[in-house]
């Protein structure tokens, strides 16, 4: 019976990290998709050339809206269509971005009998063979250019000039589809090339449709984790039942429909929540096997914490008295910089007013400040200066009063000289 | 499935949080990986150690990349290629290279992991790099692989750039007291070595309690100014001998822990002392041997950065005259600590009034010469003094004196000067 209940859940597990990660089905915004889907597809049918920018914020699902709209064309690439995807992350200039488009384009063996020395010729062909297109007869070509902001700071923005000159004339029909999370795309562009853009701009908002944020997370939510009773999962019938039933009493408690509200106020964006999702899910076993509420707030706890409060409880009481200090330092002089030296010696202040405080050498404590620098909590002013010697180097403080607090609050045993030492600066 | 995680555990201690949230994400057969996982801890918290024993542990194909080896993104390339494909002898320029080298192997690495070890450096490196890697599952099309990121940055400090996605993120917390404790007596039988190999005669058999005496009395004198595990296991190792001294000369029996603490205490505030340093610093200044003119050289340029030069008259001039105190000098007086030369480092000076303080503070005649002039270049070359003025222009040199007031107040110690007696501001010292 454990062995059963064991292979249940690992099953279990599987199928929703599955569900979670390789979910490509795409929900809401009907309008877009729709647009969209028009536009690829008038380009493939009937051979009109166009040009549009996909824009909404990260993770709002532009490229899995993409994606999907592609999956719908499929049949027509075999025959009537070549699909060309660039990516600002991978094509990093022109030059590679065209050697990538020659090999989707299978133009290779074309290429292969000439021998292209230079960028110019290289894009004088790929243009030639597009413009000897015609409407209606030649296939059409549909360009999906991810981080097209990436693009916009390529040298002269030369390909995205081509491609939106070609776009604009009868000749072969091409779609130009850019995909960004830059509301500013448009001001990235040339003038020229600005020009040659259709302006046509369809907005991806998480925000968008006015309905309860709560209720569309929650229905997210049920999709991902219900398991289908009918789908041929591994998976005992009683215990899909009790796990379905577990998510439904889940999903109406209503101390973690407030707690979904909280994540909801912080973040709108679908991966933080899957993330959080799958940290939830991989944390399943057989003593655990159902969704609890408690292991939901830990993560999101988890998720609004305040990453330097934890660095600054890591910190040794020596270097924690360094940064007290540094705070010092910055109310009293007004967020001036500060050096080693002027650090050093209030530092000393505080040490001698103390007499149960072990003085450590000058080295140790300039050491225990580099290492400060090294965590990033505290920054250059001036950087590849060499001229400066490291104890007069100025550095500003990058860690918040109340980050102080509070990790003087969370640290047990702390000294209580030192606790003191954080809320006054008299010594 | 429990045997795994009690085996990583029992090897890796205190980590056991750790290792459980990695070995859920990893650790299950055909479970699909997270796209990109972010780990960040300070220095010598057993980030590398975890995640490569955890991986290797579950049987998980994994390649460790550490940015300090790969400083451009060629080397980066080429470094993954290898070590996840075998691919040796491969040319990769850029990210479309590389993405098309890992499509055509994508069998070889369905279902590994990269593991990328100092990743602040990227930070440095060619901008679509640290977006890249974090959706490198997205970019190359599906292809099975994870990658994580281990550093000691806090992932906020990414963020100055646009293009990045949310990754998963593990935290490892530094040890406490009692987590170092425990680790620490872990080296038991390094402990137990040393005094076999050291002990001339005197050797002796100690149980786990007797160690962890030891390590009590020694953390609480270091913990408070060092969490860092290498160096602490460094120390403790260095100075457990001097602790055990007394029992092999008989002096005191193993159970005398009270007079042991009381005979080893004086030795480790002294190693708190050398504390990362391992050499102790006094070494510099008199293993430089620098010329007896040089070193008056080095002292007056000492005296012309810290002083102003207004000042010289009064310090340097046997007849002065009487200076009236004027309301201005007493508001000078009164500067706050922030403000004093001593704080805000070294001013430049002019080789005139270099030589001018040099020919005041020197006793004897000195001829002025080629080979005065030649030791300022020497120690400009020494990096003593650091020169401020292009080479080019030889009238109006300025200098700039780069030595502390310890390095100075040792020299000075060598000719027996008092250079107190000179300096305006450093009264408070």
């Amino acid at each position: 019976m454990k062995n059963l209940s064991d292979k249940n859940v690992l099953n279990l597990r599987k199928f929703l990290k599955n569900n979670i990660l390789n979910n490509s089905d795409f929900v809401g915004h009907e309008d877009e998709r729709q647009q969209v889907f028009d536009l690829l597809h008038r380009t493939i049918t009937s051979g009109e050339s166009n040009s549009a920018l996909l824009i909404g914020p990260r993770a709002s699902g532009k490229t899995t809206l993409v994606d999907n709209v592609l999956r719908d064309l499929q049949p027509y690439f075999s025959s009537d269509a070549i699909l060309v995807k660039l990516h600002g992350l991978i094509h990093t200039d022109d030059r590679i971005a065209l050697k990538s488009i020659t090999a989707q384009m299978n133009l290779e063996n074309a290429v292969d009998g000439k021998v292209f020395g230079s960028f110019a010729d290289n894009l004088t062909f790929l243009l030639a063979c597009l413009k000897s297109g015609e409407r209606g007869v030649s296939k059409s070509i549909i360009f999906i250019i991810e981080e097209f902001d990436l693009f916009c700071s390529h040298h002269n923005q030369t390909l995205l000039y081509n491609l939106f000159d070609v776009s604009q004339s009868a000749q072969t029909p091409i779609c130009v589809l850019g995909i960004t999370c830059r509301l500013d795309v448009i001001e990235l562009l040339e003038k020229r090339v600005k020009s040659r853009f259709s302006h046509r701009q369809i907005f991806l908002f998480l925000g968008n449709d006015n309905e309860n944020h709560l209720d569309q997370r929650l229905a997210r939510l049920q999709k991902y984790f219900l398991v289908p009773i009918q789908q041929s999962v591994d998976i005992a019938p009683s215990f899909k039942k009790q796990w379905n039933s577990s998510v439904h009493t889940l999903l109406k408690d209503r101390n973690f429909k407030s707690l979904m509200q909280r994540l909801i106020d912080l973040d709108l964006s679908e991966r933080s929540l899957k993330n959080i999702l799958l940290l939830v899910v991989s944390e399943l076993n057989n003593d655990n096997n159902k969704l609890a509420y408690d292991t939901f707030l830990r993560q999101v706890e988890l998720f609004e914490r305040d990453e330097t409060v934890q660095v600054l409880q890591d910190l040794s009481v020596l270097e924690l008295c360094l940064i007290i200090t540094m705070k010092h330092h910055c109310e009293i002089y007004d967020n001036q910089p500060m050096n080693f030296e002027m650090v050093f010696s209030r530092y000393l202040k505080f040490a001698n007013a103390n007499s149960n405080i072990q003085t450590v050498e000058r080295p140790v404590i300039m050491k225990a400040f580099e290492q400060i620098e090294n965590l990033e909590l505290i920054s250059p002013l001036t950087t590849g200066n060499s001229t400066v010697q490291k104890e007069y180097q100025l550095f500003k403080l990058l860690v918040l009063p109340h980050q102080i607090t509070e990790a003087v609050k969370k640290i047990t045993g702390l000294p209580t000289e030192v606790t003191q030492y954080a809320n006054s600066s008299l010594v | 499935m429990m045997s795994t995680l009690s085996r990583l555990e029992s090897t890796l201690p205190c980590r056991s949080s750790q290792i459980g949230q990695l070995y859920n994400l990893f650790g299950h057969n055909e479970e699909p990986f997270p796209g990109s996982v972010y780990i960040s801890g300070g220095p010598s918290v057993g980030k590398s150690i975890v995640v490569s024993r955890v991986l290797e542990e579950v049987g998980v194909k994994h390649a460790v990349i550490n940015m300090i080896e790969c400083y451009t993104s060629k080397i980066l390339y080429e470094t993954i290629l290898s070590k996840l494909c075998g691919l040796v002898d491969t040319k990769c320029e850029n990210m479309m290279d590389f993405i098309d080298h890992l499509q055509r192997n994508r069998s070889e690495i369905h279902r590994s992991v990269l593991i990328i070890d100092k990743a602040d450096k990227l930070r440095t490196m060619d901008f679509n790099i640290f977006p890249g890697f974090l959706k490198l599952k997205e970019l190359t099309g599906g292809i099975h692989i994870s990658v994580i990121f281990l550093s000691q940055i806090i992932l906020q400090k990414f963020y100055s750039k646009t293009n990045i996605v949310e990754p998963i993120q593990i935290t490892f917390p530094q040890y406490n007291k009692d987590e170092l404790l425990e680790i620490l007596t872990l080296d038991i039988d390094y402990a137990r070595n040393l005094i076999i190999n050291n002990a001339k005669g005197g050797g002796f058999e100690f149980d786990v309690d007797f160690y962890r005496n030891y390590l009590n009395v020694f953390l609480s004198v270091f913990y408070r100014n060092c969490r860092d595990l290498t160096e602490l296991r460094y120390i403790a190792r260095s100075n457990f001998l001097n602790y055990c001294q007394p029992i092999i000369s008989k002096e005191n029996t193993i159970s005398d822990s009270l007079a042991l603490w009381r005979k080893v205490a004086p030795t480790l505030k002294q190693a708190l002392q050398n504390l990362y340093l391992r050499v102790s610093t006094v070494t510099l200044p008199q293993s430089l041997e620098l010329p007896f003119y040089a070193k008056y050289l080095l002292i007056a340029a000492y005296l012309a950065s810290y002083n102003p030069a207004k000042d010289d008259k009064r310090l340097f001039m046997k007849y002065h005259g009487k200076k009236t105190k004027t309301l201005r000098d007493v508001k000078k007086k009164s500067k706050v600590s922030e403000q004093l030369n001593t704080v805000l480092g070294p001013k430049p000076f002019s080789f005139d009034r270099l030589l001018a303080i040099f020919y005041s503070i020197v006793e004897d005649k000195v001829g002025f010469n080629n080979n005065l002039l030649v030791q300022v270049s020497s120690l400009v070359e020494l990096q003593l003094l650091s020169s401020l003025s292009d080479s080019s222009s030889l009238d109006g040199a300025k200098y700039k004196c780069n030595v502390n007031f310890d390095f100075i107040q040792t020299v000075c110690k060598m000719v027996g000067f008092n250079i107190r007696k000179y300096l305006s501001d450093f009264s408070h010292m």
